[in-house]
């Protein structure tokens, strides 16, 4: 059965071969069941995986199947490798089975469009990639995965790209990844070259045994690996691609921008956490970078207005509590949180879109409201993924892992109060933007007329992942509640339990204590503020101390605007001064040499057969002189 | 044009002839054989060519035919 | 002659008879369809036999020919390379007022040649097997009789095809004349390295140079490609190269040309001469036939590149370079037949400009052969190029190596000079109907396959590359 892995990412490939191939002759019917179908079978192929693997898990909790070897010049040894461990087992679940839903809820949110068969094309593609990033067992199919990915979210940002905006948000999204691209892929490089190996295994093993912490060796890789990271997930300083990546269909906001592939950097740093053990500064900083970037950006949500720039903002401030975890050591408590986090992000996505489409392709919340009885699913929906998402003590899933977070930026081997007091902080900004969400979209009196309402194929996994928003938390639940946690036990082959220091005083119970009053604090001061006293909140905003920082935290800090001044204005400036330059001049040179050459080289080619026949007659004898003479 | 052909690879038939000679082998006269059967092949060919150019340009000019170039 | 022997030599008899049964064929009836049925029928059956043929080491074809793993690699090569032209001609012809039964004729011949080429262990079988390939060339270059571009190639290639011919007799008879050998090992075992030999071989070098169009050798080469027929011209860059490359290779194992230092440096400044003129000369080129002409003037130039590297690892280069390569070229002049008409052919690149956008499928066959000619990863051509690269830095090659680094990169900007027109948006005025051609359609997809598959799993080609150049090996030594 194990040798079915290889399935998992060609399904989706295949599908994509065949939508590119035959796309746009296929009916709709046909594009769909292969798009969906593809999939569905790669997360059914999954799941079969994960049921074996939990029964009866290979030796050493690692499958490693050997395809085929892609090429081989001397020592270097590249192959086509496949690599199942729990983590990239965890990873591929939620990948297929989340995707699976959110394919099956595209069948319908897209029915109408034009790209029918091309957006399926895309999206197989981009799970076939997202597979194989997580399956690659060496460095190689690891950045190929990962290039792939970009590639698809470039694609897809872009996808009704007859509006320039949505090809400028691709745009941006591609170059600011790819800063941190190039980081990675120096990184890769110098792993490889120091350690002489691209199997991620082994080079884990080697770079253990022959770096001492703390080494510039090790801390250079780590800092390289973080580059990338913070590019795909977009943490300070590269945030600013994914609300613009917004333009793109909402599923794939739900998919790629939500789900899985800004997660990528996550997972990165939880695959190499070797390396970020050997450089404690390094790993430091993802801590530093994780808490910064969860309370900017749950400011930055706190007074967007497009719902999906919302719902953007929140992804960072969650992917930051991931890279705080990462951070402080608490490795499970990362993946646990990305788990949770997909589901219930893709189901407010969906939901989203639900709304979306229903009022017309509105974006703007303050133009909703009064939704609750006229789309009941939409509103129930974003009721359970809201209340994980802000972590709605002891019954959702979002509880649990951020719970186990905030713990362990406390508790954790590199955690201290500070982490504990603004990841603390954060719950209650996240609570105070769920529930405006909530309250101005469901609550108020009603605005504008429904369209659309959903169908079953949108209804069915909006309904699947509400389930899992509440009941994923169940899998890992702190000592204090009971101390049931298989989730860490499956995780610990791979990835080192946290080890929880104790520092008298302030225990795990007061800390969840307090946790929950920041989640009901902002509960309160929303339902307050959004609700009952509308009043009082546009007061706050229309004072000028208010809309001052309105204006800075909508504009996402400003982000934009210090890399627009400071980074794209002089580049375009020298780019333009540069031309002519002196660094210009060599390659010009050579490049005119080059024509010059072509030219001289040219004129020989006469097309006179006499000339032929003597050049024929010449080269031979010259041949002859050479053979002779050298 | 054609006869200089000719007279190239008689010449290297000639000296495979008096190879055979210096070795004292059949084998450089039964390459002059090849040579010779070859060489007449590609002579036919050749004519038949060279007729059609003439058909076309009323010309034997080698250098007629030049206008693929560059 | 026993049975098993003349089981391994099946191809070629298969081969040899094809033309005839052609004849019969066209004698009977003259119809375009059946002649091409007959031809590909053959061609298939020829490589159906090197498939299931015995591996004989010896022994089969006396001291003049040898079927062995080699032997058999490069005959289904070129097979399924001549076959795939087979397809084109089909698509190629179907418009055209030209009785083109003949051409499907002319195919198994010069292949014939070329396989005899391939497989020749004696200065008689390679003569021959060179002036088959060459004689039946003149035929299929010049066979569009109502153009005069078609005519002039032919002529251009028929006198200085013969004049090569002649300078490459003139070497083996001072070869012949030194040693009075005329078998590869006997030549291989003479002693002594005195002048006549060395003359000898740089003259065979030269001559074989001709028909892999190495510079200085190359000047024929673009008026040639321009003026054929495309699938002619399809033939001449994969059987026509093909075979003379794996007799150079054959020669350089067994015939001892590897162990002349003359004949290494010989080889390594037409290497570089031919990277760089070749290169240099596509680099503004207009013509798309012209530009490849051109550019395989410098693929040929890293072939040989891995010849002088040698041994078991420079043969196995060359070998998968020229796969992949033959695999390229064949969807490049699918592309290119496919898009034309007999009189008109598409070969300008200004004829591809949108190709993508009016035709998707045919653009990026276009595009992924063409990234496969500039070496770009998960394509055939970048194995190939990184195969040759390792084998000559193996080898310490280091001024080999750096050019085939440094042309590589000019050669990327006249690849994607093309590749930009295909993609740039179409001009809206002209968008020629043509009719469809399913089998050099078919040709096509198999030949974009071959590429992308020998780009991510090239093991098991690499595999039977390997034996092939092992029996090379074996029997040298």
């Amino acid at each position: 059965m194990y040798d079915l892995l290889w399935l998992v990412p060609a399904l989706p490939a295949l599908g994509f071969v065949l939508l590119a191939l035959a796309g746009p002759r296929l009916p709709r019917a046909a594009a769909a069941v292969v798009g969906v179908g593809s999939v569905g079978a790669s997360a059914a192929v999954t799941l079969g995986l994960a049921a074996i693997f939990l029964a009866s898990p290979p030796p050493d909790h690692a499958f490693t199947q050997r395809l085929w070897t892609w090429m081989a010049a001397g020592n270097f040894q590249a192959d086509f490798a496949l690599r199942l461990d729990p983590l990239s087992l965890l990873m591929l679940v939620v990948i297929t089975f989340v995707g699976f839903l959110i394919h099956l809820y595209s069948v319908e949110f897209m029915r109408d469009d034009d790209g029918f068969a091309r957006f399926f094309a895309y999206m197989n593609l981009f799970v076939a990639s997202m597979a194989t990033l997580v399956l690659g067992a060496n460095l190689l199919l690891l950045y190929l995965g990962w290039e792939g990915v970009g590639l698809c979210s470039y694609l897809l940002i872009g996808f009704w790209y007859k509006d320039p905006a949505n090809g400028r948000a691709g745009r941006k999204a591609f170059v600011v990844t790819r800063v941190g691209d190039t980081a990675m892929a120096i990184g890769l490089l110098l792993l490889v070259r120091e350690l002489g190996t691209l199997d991620i295994a082994e080079l884990l093993r080697r770079a253990a045994a022959t770096w001492e912490p703390g080494s510039t060796m090790a801390v250079a890789a780590a800092a390289l690996l973080l580059g990338g990271a913070l590019g795909k997930s977009a943490q300070l300083p590269l945030q600013v691609w994914l609300p613009d990546a917004m333009a793109g269909p909402t599923p794939t906001s739900a998919l790629i921008h939500a789900a899985t592939m800004v997660t990528a950097g996550v997972y990165l740093i939880a695959r190499t956490h070797v390396l970020f053990e050997l450089a404690p500064a390094v790993q430091l900083s993802v801590a530093f970078i994780g808490v910064a970037t969860l309370l900017l950006a749950g400011c930055s949500a706190l007074v967007q207005r497009d719902i999906k720039r919302v719902l953007a903002y929140s992804t960072i401030s969650q992917i930051g509590y991931m890279f705080l975890a990462l951070g402080v050591g608490a490795w499970t408590a990362a993946m646990f949180h990305f788990m949770t986090h997909a589901f219930f992000k893709a189901l407010l996505f969906l939901a989203a879109g639900i709304v979306i489409e229903a009022l017309h392709h509105e974006h703007d919340i303050f133009r909703m409201g009064g939704l609750r009885q006229r789309l009941p699913i939409a509103f129930w929906a974003f009721a359970a993924g809201g209340a994980a998402l802000a972590g709605l003590p002891l019954v959702t899933s979002g509880f649990y892992s951020k719970d186990a977070i905030v713990w362990a930026a406390y508790a954790g081997p590199l955690g201290n109060g500070a982490f504990w007091a603004l990841a603390a902080l954060g719950v209650l900004v996240t609570s105070l933007y769920t529930f405006r969400l909530i309250f101005l979209v469901f609550f108020g009196e009603p605005r504008g007329e429904i369209g659309h309402r959903p169908g079953w194929a949108m209804s069915v996994p909006v309904i699947i992942l509400a389930v899992l928003s509440v009941v994923a938390g169940f899998v890992s639940v702190p000592q204090t509640l009971g101390g049931f946690h298989p989730l860490d036990d499956f995780l610990a082959p791979v990835l080192p339990a946290t080890g929880h220091h104790e520092r008298g005083g302030f225990t795990e119970a007061a800390s969840q204590v307090l946790t929950a009053l920041a989640f009901g604090t902002g509960l309160v001061a929303a339902w307050m503020l959004f609700l009952r006293r509308r009043d009082v909140a546009a007061r706050i905003a229309a004072s000028p101390l208010g809309q001052a920082v309105g204006r800075l935290w909508r504009e996402g800090w400003g982000f934009d605007w210090l890399y627009e001044r400071v980074l794209v204005r002089p580049i375009v400036a020298l780019a333009s001064a540069g031309r002519g330059d002196l660094v210009d001049l060599p390659f010009e040179a050579a490049g005119r040499a080059a024509f010059a050459l072509h030219v001289a080289a040219s004129a020989t080619q006469t097309g006179r057969l006499r000339w032929y026949a003597a050049g024929l007659a010449g080269g031979s004898l010259a041949a002859v002189a050479i053979a002779l003479f050298l | 044009m054609l006869m200089s052909l000719e007279v190239m690879l008689n010449a290297a038939g000639l000296a495979f002839v008096a190879a055979g000679g210096r070795w004292a082998q059949a084998d450089g006269q039964v390459m002059f054989l090849f040579v010779l059967s070859v060489a007449a092949a590609e002579v036919a060919v050749g004519l038949a060519l060279v007729l059609r150019l003439y058909k076309r340009t009323l010309s034997l000019d080698a250098d007629a035919a030049s206008r693929l170039r560059g | 002659m026993n049975a098993e022997a003349l089981r391994a030599l099946l191809p070629l008899l298969v081969l040899a008879a094809t033309p005839l049964a052609v004849m019969m064929g066209i004698a009977v009836r003259r119809h375009h369809g059946t002649a091409m049925a007959l031809s590909a029928l053959g061609q298939a059956a020829a490589l159906a036999a090197t498939w299931s043929g015995p591996e004989t080491a010896s022994g089969a074809g006396g001291a003049l020919l040898i079927a062995d793993a080699f032997s058999h690699y490069y005959w289904s090569l070129l097979l399924a390379a001549s076959l795939a032209v087979t397809l084109l001609g089909y698509g190629f012809w179907r418009t055209s007022e030209e009785r083109a039964e003949e051409f499907y004729l002319l195919v198994p011949v010069a292949t014939l040649g070329s396989a005899v080429l391939v497989a020749s262990t004696h200065l008689a079988t390679l003569f021959l097997g060179l002036e088959i390939l060459s004689v039946s060339l003149f035929g299929l270059v010049a066979y569009e009789r109502g153009r005069a571009a078609s005519l002039e190639a032919g002529l251009k290639y028929l006198v200085l095809s013969s004049a090569a011919s002649a300078f490459l007799l003139f070497g083996m008879a001072l070869v012949y004349a030194e040693t009075g050998a005329l078998e590869f090992r006997h030549i291989a075992s003479a002693a002594g390295r005195p002048i006549l030999l060395i003359a000898g071989a740089a003259l065979m070098v030269a001559g074989l140079g001709f028909k892999l169009s190495l510079v200085p050798f190359h000047l024929w080469t673009p008026d040639v490609y321009q003026g054929a027929p495309a699938p002619a011209s399809a033939f001449i860059a994969t059987v026509s190269k093909g075979g003379v490359l794996g007799l150079l290779v054959r020669f350089f194992a067994q015939g001892g040309a590897g162990d002349l230092p003359g004949a290494l440096a010989l080889v390594s400044v037409i290497a570089l001469a031919s990277m760089w003129v070749g290169n240099l000369l596509a680099l503004l080129q207009s013509n798309l036939k012209r530009l490849l002409a051109y550019s395989s003037i410098a693929h040929l130039g890293y072939m040989l590149v891995a010849l002088v590297v040698g041994g078991p690892a420079g043969a196995e280069a060359a070998t998968f370079y020229l796969t992949a390569y033959v695999a390229t070229i064949v969807a490049a002049f699918a592309v290119v037949t496919l898009l034309s008409t007999a009189p008109r052919e598409a070969e300008w690149v200004e004829d591809y400009r949108g190709l993508f956008w009016r035709r998707p499928p045919v653009g990026a066959a276009l595009s992924a052969a063409l990234l496969s000619l500039a070496g770009i990863p998960l394509t055939a051509g970048f194995l190939g190029k990184l195969l040759v690269i390792a084998a000559g830095v193996s080898a310490l090659l280091w001024t080999l190596v750096l050019s085939v680094a440094v042309t590589s990169t000019i050669g990327l900007y006249y690849y994607l000079r093309v590749i930009v027109a295909i993609y740039s948006p179409a001009s809206a005025d002209e968008a020629p109907r043509l009719a469809a051609a399913p089998l050099a359609a078919a040709a096509l997809a198999a030949a974009v396959a071959a590429i992308v598959w020998l780009g991510i799993y090239p093991a098991a080609v690499l595999d039977a590359i390997r034996e092939a150049s092992a029996s090379l090996a074996r029997l040298s030594s």
